[in-house]
């Protein structure tokens, strides 16, 4: 049997939720879907697939103050930005949450990043299952899948009578206190199938490739703008700057990108990494290669496919591979 | 001529180019992932030639990629607005005409394409297009077609409206740029070696990403095209947000055009009215 939740329960669900927590969800803006703090459970945009920017955000924000340091009598005191409010994500998909449980590897290791560790123990973390996969979707070669509920804390699996509900987490399990469920004897359908991307002996054959011409070849098409690690769930390169304002020092952490053009520029102005190729690969080699070999073979990539789909020259991480496979014959 | 043809025509002349040796590469376009749209393509050899195809997705605008082989021979496809963008970075010095052969290809418009996405429409911009056959070319693909009178009926909309509604409306499209300068990237205008968004001395934007910041730094990136740009879209095409950036690069065109009647990239001789100074000259309309 089944716990079932109707459509009309969970928008009472999210109602009661946002009266004493930021609830986060994909919402809707001029054709891109993109994860942001509702007012109403109505602004929740429920369509197949995942958002167009997914919700790296939430934990690890585009722009961040992450501490202001202030003049006092004492001297200087150093305050750090902590969330006052507890955050619930819903409406992320599977992929989505292995972003976060990858973003954690690095993040909460020794020493754990304070301000990312501040706002994961304040999130819960709702999805709800892919029924439908749409083109470019890989996540199922990638060590998750569209109805794999492991890196949630609730997972909605949307049915004729409402959501299936699995409380995953205790987190999870809290949060659904009082909510009413009923039993039932609806069944999930079956997961969507996607096409499979060849990542069982990845890390050998990057290894294998990683002077290949291929690179450079690839790379001449690349542009180098960003676009890939900005709506990429595992992507984590960052930023820091200081500013000054209202006499306090703000230290602002952004968004970063192995793709742009500071990213390894040193004092003096010598880039050690300047070809394009040399580049690019950086990039692919970070997931495929780098972090798997650092983190027992755990991809950096959930198959989320929006680096594919939102390229506008089409380096495909799919494509790239099959074709590391090739090269080098082992 | 049909498209097909055309896609003949460019493979025999990439064959017979890369035989002679007279260019080292060819960039065209080729079949992407999702097997229907089109991907810039990079062809150094004649066996590579049967990868070249041409068809309504061919959408990009490739002239920004000679940047990365100035010293070098290249053939390159282009659309007329492409070609204009050529003409642009000739007059600007950044490459040399005799080192770039323009395979010039007549356009009758393309549609919106994304991955895996093909529109049915000409996109808004093809619909007001000038220009429907190259402006240079050295070989040129397909009967040449007359000019249409370009509209600005968008611009004069916005034009129309409140001071505070237009604040409104680019304050929420800014809101959700997420500073990622695909648009600078992608646009064959931007080629500074060190963008004013990097600089850190003086620190004109910075790495702060407010809505207040993504504001300066669109508003400040669509001046730095004012005269210069040649309504390729490629910026508005790599928006990942959809921010209608065309809009603001329109009404430059628009205002350059009745101010200096002058539209860039027709002529790889006439420089942008901001990049030159003349002691007797004066706003049109101003003594």
């Amino acid at each position: 049997m089944s716990q079932v939740i109707s459509k009309e329960d969970l928008i009472k669900w999210l109602e009661s939720l946002l009266k004493d927590r930021t609830v986060v969800a994909p919402v809707a803006a001029d054709g891109v879907t993109m994860f942001r703090p509702i007012a109403r459970p109505e602004d929740v945009v429920y369509k197949p697939g995942n958002a167009t920017l997914g919700p790296k955000e939430c934990l690890f924000p585009l722009s961040h103050t992450i501490f202001t340091v202030e003049r006092n009598d004492n001297g200087v005191s150093i305050v750090p930005d902590t969330m006052d409010r507890e955050i619930v994500v819903f409406g992320l998909r599977p992929c989505d949450a292995q972003g976060f449980a990858i973003f954690d590897l690095p993040m909460l290791g020794d020493p754990a990043d304070p301000y990312y560790k501040d706002r994961r123990e304040k999130t819960t973390l709702i999805g709800i299952a892919c029924n439908i996969a749409p083109p470019g979707c890989f996540c199922s070669s990638t060590g998750g899948g569209p109805h794999d509920a492991t890196n949630l804390d609730v997972m909605l699996t949307e049915v004729s009578e409402g959501y299936i509900v699995q409380a995953v987490t205790e987190k999870g399990k809290e949060l659904l206190q009082g909510v009413p469920l009923k039993e039932s004897a609806a069944v999930p359908p079956p997961p969507p199938d996607m096409p499979l991307v060849p990542t069982d002996d990845i890390v050998a054959a990057m290894r294998r490739s990683f002077k290949d011409q291929y690179w450079s070849r690839l790379a001449d098409r690349c542009t180098h703008c960003n676009i890939c690690s900005y709506v990429c769930p595992t992507c984590y390169c960052f930023d820091i700057r200081d500013y000054q304002q209202d006499g306090k020092v703000h230290r602002v952490r952004s968004w970063e990108s192995c793709q742009a053009p500071g990213f390894t520029k040193l004092a003096g102005g010598h880039d050690p990494r300047p070809e394009k190729g040399a580049k690019m690969r950086q990039r692919f080699a970070h997931k495929l290669l780098y972090f798997p070999e650092e983190f027992k073979g755990v991809l950096g990539c959930t198959g989320c496919g929006r680096c594919v789909r939102l390229c506008p020259v089409n380096i495909d991480i799919r494509e790239i591979a099959s074709d590391v496979q090739k090269i080098g014959g082992g | 001529m049909q498209m097909q043809e055309m896609q003949e025509k460019i493979r025999a002349k990439a064959r017979e180019l890369l035989q002679s040796g007279s260019v080292d590469c060819v960039i065209g376009y080729e079949r992407a992932t999702d097997g229907k749209t089109a991907r810039p393509a990079f062809i150094y050899t004649a066996d590579d030639i049967d990868r070249l195809i041409y068809d309504r997705t061919c959408v990009h605008n490739l002239a920004k990629y000679l940047l990365d082989r100035k010293d070098k021979t290249t053939a390159i496809v282009a659309k007329p607005c492409d070609s204009r963008s050529v003409n642009l970075l000739i007059n600007e010095k950044q490459i040399v005409r005799e080192k770039v052969y323009v395979i010039g290809t007549v356009c009758q418009g393309m549609p919106d394409v994304t991955w895996n996405q093909i529109g049915e429409e000409n996109q808004e911009r093809c619909q007001r297009c000038a220009q429907r056959t190259p402006v240079m070319y050295d070989y040129l693909i397909g009967e040449p077609a007359d000019a249409v009178i370009p509209t600005f009926k968008d611009v004069e909309e916005m034009e129309g409206k409140d001071i505070a509604d237009k604040r409104a409306f680019w304050q929420e499209q800014f809101s959700r740029c997420i500073r990622c300068h695909a648009c600078r990237q992608f646009c064959p205008g931007c080629y500074c070696s060190e963008c004013f968004v990097d600089q850190l001395d003086p620190t004109w934007v910075g790495i702060r990403k407010t809505t207040a910041d993504n504001e300066m730094w669109n508003t400040i990136r669509a001046f730095h095209l004012a005269g210069r740009c040649i309504a390729c879209n490629e910026c508005e095409r790599s928006c990942p947000v959809n921010i209608p950036l065309s809009l603001l690069n329109r009404k430059l065109e628009k205002d350059v055009g009745d101010m200096f009647e002058f539209q860039a990239g027709l002529d790889s001789e006439a420089a942008a009215p901001f990049a030159t100074f003349k002691k007797d000259e004066h706003l049109k309309g101003v003594e």
